[in-house]
């Protein structure tokens, strides 16, 4: 049989069920093209993983911070251990399987590298409302004063475990949560930001400026 | 519509804004910006309740939250709200209340005959009278005590409103939006630190909005709402107006509630109805004011009788008149303010009486010279009226007794700050003999300072000066600069007190506690029989205890017992205060967590495919797994499952085993890390080999059992059940971390990132061919049971285990998850010419069962590898976490229940799990007992129910009969002891 097996985004079906409406304060699109993995470091191997990760062009963060270089970036996630992701990796060339095997590759030896790229999703969330909606359930301080761009945190949202980091001062915010909490997690999310209005951009755009907005207001509960 | 209490001009309701309400079925008049008891009053309605115990007719006390009579229930159905107190409800158009605790009307109701019994149910009466036969007290008593007790009625439904929870970090936290509060957020929004001005009313200013103050020679309300512009101005000021902050929690974390719709005629669908927040605060300015206490006389209770600061807020504030002839009776200076704002509102006074011999002429002059009649060394010693007062009895300084005519008596016996949010991490406060009243002890929460009235500073100009000061000292704290800032400048007011306790002369009850009808004779009672701490106190009277929690009558009652009993206050103490210090609905502390999304549901990639076959669903842990997929023409659910096994046994089936726990393993010590947690040998697995394992709790018993597989050889992945996959994953990285962290190991859950298919049965090798084309070779000698590997499917990589839980050929195939969805579709399409049918957890159970295969009901925490049947897989050759403690006496004893299998004697009858194995001939009592079946099932296969269970010495009893007995659903079967592998016990098939 050997088919092209199409890949299903953790969100889709939420976002999906959304119709037209006026005024949104939050914008969210599914991060669903983006590879990731965990990335640990083999013992005694700190040193000659910073020096790998360096010739791609990162300084591997040594606390809870994230560094990009082009579509690369690595997160400080905990001691000896980050998460690499790499953006947009279903549009590139190489399929994003191969992607982890060759960054297992690179860091052999010194890393121990798990493909996670099925198992978290992510959703980015941006909007003059983002930083409200993310206080109904996020008890970590995301003030400007006390979290910035590259600022990485893993923390909990309404009792779903997540890694959390903002991209730009915007702010934009992305969050992972693992695949099978989707459906909960954006319970949470609609009727924290339902107040506000959810804008949702379609999975497809490479960049969030260029993908045509829907802005949509989630349909009333049926009673 | 007339509102004949209103005063044609002044106060802050929008006069344009005019609101119709409903109270006790009457409709009214109000204006935007009353509460709904300013509007009862400005429409002359001043019976608003029943008291709790006596049932006897009260009017408002109060203008503000420290109300214990005017509780009423807003609004009907599932929304319905008891114990609103209706000084603090913000009127809307259409509002509908209704007064509570009388039957059948307010007017009249039957229960204040327990007024006539009122000697008979003093402090202590329901321990006293119902204390024997103890066996009355659940069936006759409580029930009895609960229906003539009690406030207001709960809604009985579900809560239809949405709540919400929210957190906040802030520099400063400003409690409260008085004079003080105002000053101390404005001095330190202005430095631009991050402040929270959190405000249990709609309106910011507190007493600005109550007094005629003026500052900088300007009405003080209009400062306040310039200030409250100016802050919603500033970027990181953060004003919350309706939020109660109730709590005071350890690292500077405060609870508060905001109101959020309950104002609103109309709910918002998008916006919750309340909603909880956790501010967490680098400091905190307590800025809670004071609340006034009532002077307890004889007939205090009698509606009409009110607290005269809270007379001030209905005049200036809402423009509504409590009254229309007033008499003022008051112990310190402030009282007489009311005497004067009454006049400047062309109110009639009858007279004003203090009990001081003296008061300064500032104050007496200008009401004398009014023409109003001034009792100085007098006291008030009755009151007369029904419903309604109109007759004060007061004894003057000559102790003769005067009649004055009032229906409306403003009392004033000085203030209390507002400071239990200061006790709630443990502090005491003290009693201050300054201003007679308790303030804030020593100790303060961690960041918390308190300004202004809360501390006892009485005026206008310490007020404004506390909240300055504390602004500016909170914001350089926070490390902003801050440079000095004018205060403004406030007109000031005499403060002078001299408490009067108690009117010992005065007839008829005197009550303390309004809500809980606690009277001065309580005390005395209280006292007499030796209930004198202030905590035996509460509890003997229920002082307090009230949902007003006793903020007008604590002091006086504890100043009452003091007194009796010859003792300071100070010496006497006070009772703890604890959060909540305002009621909180639960379903605020629930928020948004409520019916199925009380906690988060995990669903596996094939959910939405699972869901399409008409899968019924069962929880698994967080999980919803499918339990069986019903077909038309299935009779029963136990046909259903039949069904699927008897598919997988003799064709093929297809199961979703995603949520199985999945654990990467890597590092150049990982086969010896795995040596040291699973009680068999893993380091000399070969690559692309799978070995069954079971892992030991530190303590000998089994903590769970799985597969390890080999891609590398230093790479493993191992499986856990569902039920104990992040117990594994904690253990492992408990392992890892503290007891050898020089092992180079790596670990990373897994379990999201493959979804995992069984495919089982006699054609699973075809449909793997079917699926993976000709590129993987699926024959038994390339591809042989227990082996594994990485493949390339199309354009996904996938792992494939050739694994059997059903006994039968079997393979496992692991997918990255977003690509779960597509491949359960295209394995059902591979396998649709040979028949192939999802199964679910059942059929997956009685598959198990039937091949013996232990799961979570063998896995139960108390069982031994040895009671298992794995004794022999236990190496000998090296150390493992639990080995030690498995050997203990009594976890190797011969007579241990053991694994074993179990049918019935008669095959048609039906064995149930849990259900205990006696000997054949024995009484069936506890000491027989010789151990009990963990696992039943119907077994399609065989065509009867067959058990595996735990009997002693069960491996040795093979053949003999014994009885299944379950005393809980009449069961009594007799059994065969088999062996536990019903089905293809050579493993024929698993190799085929």
């Amino acid at each position: 049989m050997a088919d092209i097996f199409q890949s299903k985004a953790a969100f889709g079906e939420h976002l999906s069920q959304f119709t037209l409406a006026d005024g949104a304060g939050v914008m969210v699109r599914e991060r669903a093209d983006d590879a990731l993995a965990i990335v640990t470091a083999r013992r005694g191997m700190a040193a000659e993983l910073a020096k790998r990760v360096k010739a791609m062009g990162i300084v591997l963060p040594s606390g809870p911070r994230r560094k990009a270089q082009g579509s690369l970036a690595f997160l400080g996630i905990g001691p000896g251990r980050w998460l690499a992701t790499l953006d947009h990796g279903a549009n590139t060339s190489q399929s994003r399987d191969a992607w982890t095997k060759s960054l297992a590759h690179d860091l052999a030896g010194c890393a121990s590298v798990v493909d996670q790229t099925g198992g978290y999703a992510v959703l980015q969330i941006s909007g003059a409302k983002a930083l409200a909606t993310l206080a109904k359930g996020v008890a970590i301080d995301l003030h400007p004063h006390a979290f910035r761009a590259g600022d990485v945190a893993v923390t909990q949202i309404a009792q779903i475990g997540v890694m959390l980091w903002q991209l730009d001062d915007q702010p934009t915010y992305a969050i992972s949560v693992f695949r099978s909490l989707a459906g909960s997690f954006w319970h949470w999310l609609s009727v924290g930001a339902e107040e506000f209005g959810i804008a949702v951009a379609g999975a497809a755009g490479p960049d969030w400026s260029s993908v045509q907005r829907r802005v949509v207001q989630q349909q009333p509960p049926k009673s | 519509m007339s509102q004949p209490h209103r005063l044609a001009s002044g106060g802050l309701i929008e006069r344009d804004a005019p609101l119709a309400f409903r109270f006790d079925g009457r409709s009214f008049a109000a204006f935007r910006g009353d509460t709904l008891a300013s509007a009862l009053l400005a429409n002359g309605v001043r019976l608003v309740g029943r008291s709790f115990k006596y049932h006897r007719p009260r009017g408002f006390l109060s203008a503000g939250p420290e109300e214990p009579n005017g509780l009423v229930e807003l609004n009907s159905g599932a929304r319905r709200t008891p114990n609103s107190k209706a000084t603090t409800v913000e009127l809307y158009g259409g509002l509908e209340a209704t007064s509570q605790n009388r039957w059948p009307s307010l007017r009249f109701d039957i229960a204040s005959l327990n007024s006539v019994l009122a000697p008979l149910l003093g402090a202590g009466f329901y321990y006293k009278t119902f204390m024997w036969p103890a066996s009355f007290w659940e069936k006759l008593y409580e029930p009895a005590i609960r229906r003539a007790a009690g406030l207001g009625r709960v809604a009985g439904a579900a809560d239809p409103d949405r709540y919400e929870k929210a957190f906040a970090h802030c520099d400063v936290l400003v409690i409260g939006s008085g004079p003080a509060g105002l000053m101390a957020a404005l001095t330190a929004g202005r430095c631009g630190a991050r402040v929270i001005l959190a405000e249990e009313d709609f309106r910011l200013g507190g007493r600005l909005l109550s007094e005629r103050h003026e500052i900088d020679g300007r009405p003080a309300a209009l400062w306040a709402s310039e200030t409250a512009a100016e802050l919603a101005s500033l970027p990181d000021v953060t004003i919350l107006p309706r939020t109660a902050v109730f709590g005071v929690y350890d690292d500077r974390t405060y609870g508060a509630l905001e109101r959020v719709t309950d104002h609103r005629a109309e709910a918002t669908p998008s916006l919750p109805r309340q909603r909880l927040w956790k501010i967490i605060a680098r400091h905190t300015v307590l800025a809670s004011g004071a609340t006034e206490r009532p002077v307890v006389f004889g007939g205090n209770d009698r509606p009409g009788v009110m607290l005269a600061a809270s007379i001030r807020t209905y005049l200036n504030r809402f423009a509504a008149v409590p009254g229309s002839r007033f008499a003022v009776y008051t112990a310190g200076d402030d009282g007489w303010r009311t005497a004067a704002d009454l006049i400047a509102c062309r109110c009639e006074v009858t007279a004003v009486i203090d009990p001081r011999p003296q008061v300064a002429q500032a104050l007496s002059d200008p009401i004398a010279s009014a023409g109003i009649r001034v009792m100085l060394g007098a006291q008030v010693v009755g009151t007369r009226g029904g419903h309604a007062l109109k007759i004060i009895d007061v004894r003057d300084e000559r102790r003769s007794t005067v009649r004055i005519e009032a229906d409306a008596l403003a009392t004033s016996n000085g203030w209390d700050p507002l400071i239990g949010l200061t006790s709630h991490l443990g502090a005491r406060p003290q009693w201050s003999d300054v201003i007679q009243a308790f303030v804030p002890g020593k100790q303060l929460p961690s960041g918390m300072t308190v300004a202004g009235a809360a501390v006892g500073h009485f005026t206008l100009t310490q007020a404004l000066a506390d909240g300055a000061r504390a602004g500016s000292a909170a914001a350089a704290n926070a490390g902003f600069p801050t440079s000095s800032q004018r205060v403004p400048i406030a007109d000031d007011e005499p403060a002078g007190l001299r408490p009067f306790w108690h009117v010992a002369d005065s007839r008829g009850k005197a009550f303390i506690d309004f809500q809980h009808d606690v009277t001065v004779n309580d005390i005395t009672l209280a006292n007499q029989e030796g209930f004198r701490s202030a905590e035996h106190l509460k509890r003997y009277t229920t002082l307090g205890m009230a949902t007003d929690q006793g903020r007008t009558s604590n002091v006086n009652g504890l100043a009452i017992m003091a007194a009796l009993s010859d003792r300071s206050v100070s010496d006497l103490g006070s009772t703890s205060a604890r959060p909540p210090y305002a009621p909180v609905a639960i379903a605020a502390f629930a928020g948004p967590q409520r019916g199925r999304h009380f906690r988060p549901t995990r669903l596996t990639p094939g959910h939405g495919w699972a869901q399409q076959q008409g899968a019924q669903f069962v929880d698994a842990g967080p999980w919803r797994r499918a339990q069986w997929f019903s077909r038309p023409g299935d009779a029963d659910w136990l046909a259903t499952v039949c069904r699927e096994a008897h598919t997988v046994r003799n064709a093929v089936g297809i199961c979703d085993v995603s949520t199985l726990g999945k654990i990467d393993v890597q590092g150049q010590d990982a086969g010896s890390f795995l040596d040291r947690v699973y009680i068999n040998t893993l380091s000399t697995l070969a690559v692309g080999k799978v070995r069954y394992g079971v892992m030991l709790r530190e303590d000998g018993f089994v903590l769970d059992d799985g597969t390890v597989a080999r891609f590398a050889p230093d790479h493993f992945v191992l499986s856990t059940t569902t039920a104990n996959a992040a117990r594994v994953m904690q253990h492992l990285e408990f392992c890892h971390q503290v007891l050898w962290p020089q092992l180079d190991v790596q670990l990373v859950s897994v379990t999201e990132q493959w979804a995992q298919y069984a495919v089982a049965g006699p054609h699973s090798r075809r449909v793997l061919e079917n699926l993976t084309g000709p590129g993987f070779d699926v024959s038994n000698g390339a591809f042989p049971h227990m082996a594994c590997a990485e493949l390339e499917i199309g354009n996904i990589t996938a792992r494939l285990f050739r694994l059997s839980f059903s006994g039968e050929l079997a393979y496992e195939i692991a997918v990255p998850a977003r690509y779960g969805d597509a491949v359960i579709r295209a394995l059902m399409q591979a396998g649709e010419e040979f028949g192939a049918l999802p199964y679910g957890t059942e059929a997956f159970g009685v598959l198990r069962v039937e091949k013996g295969h232990i799961g979570g009901q063998e896995l139960s925490g108390q069982t031994t590898a040895r009671d298992l049947g794995l004794a022999r897989m236990m190496s000998t050759k090296k150390d493992f976490i639990g080995r030690v403690m498995a050997q203990r006496p009594a976890l190797i004893a011969a007579d241990r229940p053991t694994l074993v299998g179990f049918v019935p004697v008669n095959a048609g009858e039906r064995l149930r799990a849990g259900a205990h194995l006696l000997p054949l001939d024995a009484a069936k009592t506890a000491e027989n007992d010789q151990g009990y079946l963990t696992s039943v099932v119907y077994s399609p296969t065989l065509g009867h129910w067959i058990a595996l269970g735990l009997l002693q010495q069960g491996p040795g009893r093979l053949g003999q009969r014994a009885r299944a007995y379950d005393p809980v659903r009449n069961g009594d079967v007799e059994v065969v002891i088999v062996s536990p592998t019903f089905v293809d016990p050579e493993g024929r098939r698993l190799h085929g």
